[in-house]
């Protein structure tokens, strides 16, 4: 009963005109970043992060119109995977395989129509989730202490990506290489510069939006520059705008397969919105392909993974707000701007700042109706934006990035320091090293260090103390079993590959 | 090749960060001190990025040279956009910045013009006039 009070508290906090207003901006601008492609949600909230910065907004407000853009943005990735094949982002993927069949069989008025009813029913399964479990577990939180959070740390890194199919040694090494950097600037504990050579712009370490907008932003116009930057693919012509209600009901239980199977990829800390339509995808082709439609155009193919990615999108909230620990690379970067802005997520945010909390759980209720309301009629206008060129749109991206990055700290060192960011962000994406373990260690490795120090300060110095309470046992088992698994299916891929070449 | 290379660089750079970690000194009261966890972290870096030289996974394919210079270009110009923001002010800066990338990501250099003296002055009065963000109108050069 208290979380409805709490929650009705929430609606307040949503509802002040300026949350309203907020909220109806980050929809609409986040499903047309979602729909451009080549911009996912990861580079709309890195970009979007320092201009709330700029606007000068309290906490709340920040990240109200943040989730809404991440949330748009969820929405929006669909509709240029459907009409382009282009997926805007990893999620978006698994959208293509039978959504661009339907588009080029003339029914992409339906296939729009179902993903949009399915990410809607999706985000909105997450966000009931979010409201019954994230206070439950931000509850067990409390009793966490530094060894446990240390050990809930090494999950995070092993988890992220790392069932994604790619070389886990290369997750790993993204990972320690933002551990790396987060290590300069001066000592948690005491106070002695690291890693600073002596130029004072380091002592604070390395700011996470600067490196976030270059790895992301940067990087991407870096990668846009290698194609052939005149082509652009024409979206697919539609005579009828008005989808079938009959072949969006006939989904109506792909949809439900696919919420519950990405809420549950969600919540695991790392495993994120990419997991959560990858799984929903197949085990809706392994449940219901009878016929070997899917990949072919099956509307089934793309309800489901599109429930899945939405359902993930909120479900990796959970452990963001109730442990510290994004469960995706977009709620890494909107835990950045959290720690930026001073609020600190983890257990006791429930308690010590519940506007916060219920207000974003309640702006994603009302994002989610007004997302499902602006979606349905306005499709044609979107796909209409997807004309916009490169030429064009990247120029911009790149200016507003710059504006956003310069408002932080008004120093040209910090532009610099991106473009530096920007460059290793091509170099790792060009060796296929996930971006995201990189951010989650930038961002988490002043507090994995301060945990463990506070541990062996407890202890003594002894290393015993990592491994001495049921709660880290069973994270380092969990731990284990995810790196068993990511271990396993990248020898199993490459067993394939080596199958694939041999058959040739 | 390149995985192997980028195996070597990232190993010389976690062996440098592990070995100019260890200088740093622990002072009383803290018993772990300031130079363990960099080791902590910096070992599994050599070991895993040795396993890339001596395991290499995946191919690059790097773009061909016309593409190559593009993005040489476009560094070029973003590098040049942090060297004289505050020396030419916002406007002319950013003009110079959207023009020059348009034209590298292959707009026409006309329209790419067109398009910088449009979005940067919009861009200066949106931040500087109505969001209240300092931005200098003409910078020291001028002034």
């Amino acid at each position: 009963m208290e979380t409805f009070s709490l929650l009705a508290h929430g609606f307040a906090v949503a509802l002040t005109p300026l949350n309203i207003a907020l909220l109806l901006l980050g929809c609409f601008a986040g499903t047309l970043i979602g729909a451009l492609p080549g911009l996912g949600p990861v580079n709309g909230v890195a970009i979007l992060i320092p201009l709330t910065f700029a606007f000068g907004f309290d906490a709340t407000s920040s990240l109200i119109l943040l989730s809404s853009v991440y949330f748009g943005c969820m929405y929006g990735g669909r509709i240029s995977s459907i009409l382009l094949n282009i997926p805007g982002d990893e999620p978006a993927v698994m959208t293509t395989l039978d959504g661009y069949p339907m588009a080029q069989q003339g029914r992409a008025a339906d296939a729009l129509a179902i993903s949009g009813v399915a990410s809607f029913v999706g985000a909105t399964v997450a966000v009931i989730g979010l409201t019954l479990f994230a206070p439950m577990l931000a509850r067990m939180a409390i009793y966490f202490g530094p060894a446990d959070y240390f050990a809930l740390y090494i999950l995070a890194f092993v988890t992220i990506g790392g069932i994604a199919g790619v070389d886990p040694r290369k997750t790993l090494l993204s990972a320690l290489l933002g551990l790396m950097i987060a290590t300069a600037g001066l000592d948690p504990i005491s106070g002695i510069p690291r890693y600073t050579f002596n130029n004072y712009h380091l002592y604070d370490g390395v700011d996470a939006i600067v490196a976030l907008v270059g790895l992301f932003a940067i990087s991407e116009i870096l990668m846009i520059l290698e194609k052939a930057v005149r082509d652009r693919a024409k979206p697919i012509g539609i005579d009828s705008w008005i989808p079938d209600v009959r072949t969006i009901w006939r989904t109506r239980w792909a949809i439900l397969r696919g919420s519950v199977v990405g809420f549950v990829a969600g919540v695991l800390p790392g495993a994120g919105a990419s997991l959560g339509s990858v799984m929903s995808y197949s085990m809706e082709k392994q449940a219901s392909d009878k016929d070997g439609t899917f990949g072919k155009g099956d509307p089934r193919g793309v309800a489901a993974p599109e429930a899945g990615n939405n359902a993930a999108s909120g479900g990796a909230l959970i452990p963001m707000l109730s442990l510290g620990v994004p469960g995706s690379g977009t709620t890494a970067v909107m835990l950045a701007m959290l720690i930026s802005l001073n609020v600190q997520p983890g257990p006791l945010l429930f308690e010590r700042q519940p506007d916060l909390v219920w207000g974003l759980v309640a702006s994603l209720y009302l994002g989610n109706v007004a997302l499902l309301i602006l979606n349905l009629p306005m499709i044609g206008l979107f796909s209409r934006l997807m004309m916009v060129p490169t030429w064009a749109l990247m120029p911009i991206v790149a200016a507003v990035s710059f504006v956003g990055v310069f408002s932080i700290s008004n120093s040209t060192f910090d532009l610099e320091l991106m473009i530096i960011f920007g460059v290793l962000g091509y170099l790792l994406r060009k060796l296929d090293v996930s971006l995201v373990p990189l951010v989650l260690g930038l961002l988490l490795g002043g507090d994995m260090e301060r945990n463990l120090r506070r541990a062996m300060s407890i202890s003594d110095g002894d290393w015993g103390i990592l491994i001495a309470s049921p709660i880290s046992i069973t994270l380092y088992l969990l731990t284990a079993i995810f790196l068993g698994l990511s271990v396993w299916f990248a020898l199993r891929e490459r067993r394939r590959l080596l199958a694939r070449v041999g058959g040739d | 090749m390149t995985v192997r290379i980028a195996g070597v660089a990232i190993f010389v750079i976690a062996a440098l960060y592990t070995w100019y970690g260890q200088g740093y000194t622990a002072n009383f009261g803290d018993v772990l001190g300031p130079s363990v966890f960099p080791v902590i972290v910096g070992i599994p870096a050599m070991i895993l990025s040795a396993s890339l030289v001596v395991f290499p996974s995946g191919e690059v394919h790097w773009p061909d040279r016309s593409h190559m210079a593009r993005q040489a270009a476009a560094l070029a110009i973003l590098v040049g956009y942090a060297l004289l923001l505050l020396p030419l002010g916002f406007p002319l800066a950013t003009f110079l910045l959207i023009a020059g990338l348009g034209i590298v990501l292959g707009g026409a250099p006309l329209k790419a013009a067109l398009l910088g003296a449009v979005i940067a002055p919009g861009l200066w009065a949106l931040f500087d006039q109505v969001l209240g963000l300092p931005l200098a109108f003409l910078g020291r050069w001028f002034s």
